[in-house]
């Protein structure tokens, strides 16, 4: 038995144990580049197969503790991860924005902005899903769209998320492991920063297209609608989700096994509640609001298909690095030192890598750095308390960089997908990157770590 | 009034030709145009994980099925019926609705048009939901079939579903009406129209021989006009009475008359719990019957 009467898991492990984990989150880089039709029909095999890699020799070798944790991270980490995410998908899903807006630099910058500020409240796939589609068709006459989706993807999928548990999966990992619901509001002033120069180069850039393709843009033929929100009360459920998430960080009821796994109450209650939410707000919201809001379970059925898999080949990952410099990854752990380290490599590691599994891992490195072997949520205070500036970091570099390519953040996907859909020519994984993410995010990133991790 | 247009939504399942070819006879009836509507699930282009979209298989899907309904389209221009396709990426449903609203069609075709096995229901998920949420005329092809009769396996096309329609009336009489009104649509194309009504446990209840005796004279004479407005728009109808669960009733009378296909009121729209249950009547002859169905909103 390793843990509570021998050996720690983590120091035993070799670097082997993370071959898994990396071959999980290199499917999911490289598959959808070079075989997407292929990766399209068998994501979920390639999921199951990584997963099998990693558990089946794991409970032939440790038995009894690899399958505690194993079923920890399912029942702890991944299924209120899902249940987060199922909740704010279906009760955003259900709001439906209605008539007609007209693609000018201001309407476009006004959409961005409301969409970041959505975004920490009904997460960046919620608000990507509310927004997207009026954006695209406000702007259906415009020529040069591809920009305006890229900023999107930066803004409403990615940055606007970085204040509250709700807004980007990393976080809301952070908070099932200890970090309170409002302690990502210390990244207000970073998220401001980012915000404020990405909307002036984006004002700028739709600007210099807008008078290049006035003269030339087709009259609308549509008759105008007024603008309007079908299924309002849906933000009642918004707000409840609110209140359960902080409602769990708030009580201490105790905790309760299930299968042997030591669960708090109050997560339990919170997941029970945020089904209830979305069980409410799919009865009570017309169906025909989803029809019209081309709503589908679909890319929430692939992400918790996917995620079952990286959560599962994570696990050793996790636990070597919780070992800190006892474990397999110490000469990591030691070499990434100081807090724009932090901020950078979990950025880096997030842009091409899902960022939630890439934050979950720095959070466990950090854990196992300072605080190696003391319990979850204790050593969580304790790096607040002593060492928040890298929370901060890898916390923003998990956020901010999600947006630097395609697989960095889910929604960047499902954003993509829909603008190409809808006949919005979306460069190419590298295009992205050479024309949109270098050129824009890097030097802004670079204000962030001067100004801040410095 | 007749049925100018039709919407035929399809998947090229095994027989959706001969179940398109099945409906040309309308033309004797007034159809002019039938609007092909093929959807192409997003499912299958869209949301690659943590990817994006798959344009040209897009592409590819469109033109497969370009060429396959512009096949469909020379059969059609022979027989002097216009066509147009529409080729959506979207969901089924969502896309038959929005067509059918948009090209104002008199009818949509809904059902599975291949083969359907015994142990199926002759109902499928996609026909559910178009029969509960639409308000149209709804005609649910079935022209293949294998079901179960006297414990025999039989095999049943049903290539001229028009030609002998029973018609289900009682109940709601208004509904009953717009059923009515509906066949007289198809005049052209109907030989003969089989009215059939059913008296059900309830009105038999306590009942003396003298009152059944009354009874069924009432049902005839309130059914009898029915008969006489089919008459008098040029289709011949005669009425059959039945009696015990309709269900059970309906079925074995269009099998005995030899029917080609039942019609009744759609009572499965808007009926929340019902179709929940899958209570409603019309649902129920839908899912159990081996001939097609035209549901009346």
């Amino acid at each position: 038995m390793y843990g509570a009467h021998g050996p720690d898991l983590g120091e035993v492990l070799s670097l082997w144990a993370i071959v898994p984990f990396a071959g999980m989150l290199l499917s999911i880089a490289l598959f959808p580049l070079f075989a997407p039709k292929f990766w399209h029909s068998h994501f979920g095999k390639i999921s199951v197969f990584w997963s099998l890699v990693v558990a089946v020799p794991f409970l032939v070798l440790y038995r009894g503790s690899a399958l505690y944790e194993f079923l920890h991270i399912v029942l702890a980490d991944y299924v209120p991860f899902i249940i987060i995410l199922v909740a704010l998908y279906a009760v955003s899903g259900n709001i439906l924005l209605r008539g007609t807006l007209v693609g000018t630099p201001r309407v476009n910058t006004c959409i961005l902005v409301i969409g970041t500020l959505l975004a920490s409240w009904m997460g960046t796939t919620g608000a990507s899903m509310l927004l997207i589609r009026p954006f695209l068709r406000a702007n259906s006459q415009r020529k040069n769209r591809t920009f305006m989706v890229v900023f999107f993807i930066f803004l409403v999928a990615n940055v606007g998320g970085s204040l509250t548990p709700l807004g980007d999966p990393p976080l809301f990992l952070g908070f099932l492991r200890g970090v309170p619901f409002f302690w990502t509001f210390n990244l207000v002033v970073q998220m401001i920063v980012v915000v404020v120069v990405l909307l002036v180069i984006y004002f700028i850039m739709d600007s210099y297209f807008y008078r290049k393709e006035k003269d030339g843009l087709p009259a609308y033929k549509e008759e105008k609608e007024p603008l309007s929100i079908e299924g309002k009360h849906n933000f009642i459920f918004l707000v409840c989700i609110v209140g359960a998430v902080l409602m769990s960080g708030m009580l201490k009821l105790g905790e309760v096994s299930i299968f042997g796994v030591h669960r708090e109450i109050e997560g339990v209650i919170r997941d029970g509640l945020l089904l209830l939410i979305a069980f409410l707000s799919m009865m009570t919201t017309r169906k025909e609001i989803r029809d019209d809001n081309e709503f589908t379970w679909f890319p929430m059925q692939e992400v918790a298909i996917l995620f079952i898999g990286i959560f599962l080949t994570m696990m050793p990952c996790l636990k070597i690095l919780q070992a800190g410099e006892k474990g397999a990854l110490s000469v990591l752990v030691k070499t990434v030192e100081e807090p724009y380290h932090y901020f950078w490599v979990t950025g880096i590691l997030s842009s091409f890598l899902d960022n939630a599994p890439t934050y979950l891992t720095f959070l466990s490195g950090l854990l196992g750095k300072f605080y190696s072997g003391a319990g979850g949520h204790e050593a969580v205070m304790n790096l607040i308390s002593d060492k928040e500036i890298y929370l901060k970091a890898i916390s923003a570099g998990a956020v901010f960089f999600g947006a630097f390519t395609y697989i960095g953040n889910a929604p960047n996907f499902m954003v993509r997908s829909i603008a190409e859909e809808t006949g919005t020519e979306m460069p190419s994984f590298f295009g992205y990157m050479i024309k949109y993410s270098i050129p824009v995010l890097v030097p802004v990133f670079g204000i962030i770590t001067f100004l801040f991790y410095l | 009034m007749s049925i100018e247009k039709i919407l035929f939504p399809t998947k090229f399942r095994e027989l959706a030709f001969d179940a398109l070819d099945s409906l040309t006879v309308l033309k004797e009836a007034g159809l002019k145009e039938i609007v092909f509507l093929h959807v192409i699930l997003r499912e299958d282009v869209g949301f690659v994980p943590f990817g994006g979209y798959l344009k040209k298989e897009e592409e590819k899907m469109r033109a497969e099925a370009r060429i396959r309904l512009e096949d469909w389209q020379k059969t059609l221009d022979e027989k002097g019926i216009k066509s147009k396709i529409i080729i959506k990426v979207g969901r089924p449903v969502h896309e038959m609705i929005h067509a059918a609203e948009d090209e104002k069609v008199d009818m949509i075709v809904v059902g599975r048009k291949k083969r359907i096995d015994i142990e199926n229901t002759f109902i499928g998920s996609y026909t559910h939901k178009v029969i509960t949420r639409i308000r149209l005329m709804t005609f649910v092809s079935k022209y293949m079939v294998e079901y179960k009769f006297d414990n025999a396996e039989l095999t049943k096309v049903n290539d001229r579903p028009f030609e002998t329609p029973l018609i289900t009336v009682g109940g709601d009489e208004e509904l009953s009406q717009r059923a009515v009104d509906s066949l007289k649509k198809f005049k052209g194309a109907v030989k003969k129209a089989i009215v059939f009504f059913n008296i059900d446990e309830k009105m038999m209840d306590e009942k003396n021989k003298a009152e059944m005796e009354q009874l069924k004279e009432e049902c005839k004479q309130k059914c009898g006009k029915y008969c006489e407005q089919l008459g008098a728009a040029g289709i011949e109808a005669e009425l059959h009475l039945g009696a015990g669960e309709i269900l059970d009733e309906i079925l074995r009378v269009s099998r005995e008359r030899k029917a080609s296909m039942i019609v009744a009121g759609n009572t499965s729209e808007h009926r929340f719990l019902e179709n929940l249950l899958h209570r409603s009547i019309s649902y129920q002859v839908t899912k159990s019957s081996e001939l097609p169905v035209l549901l009346v909103p």
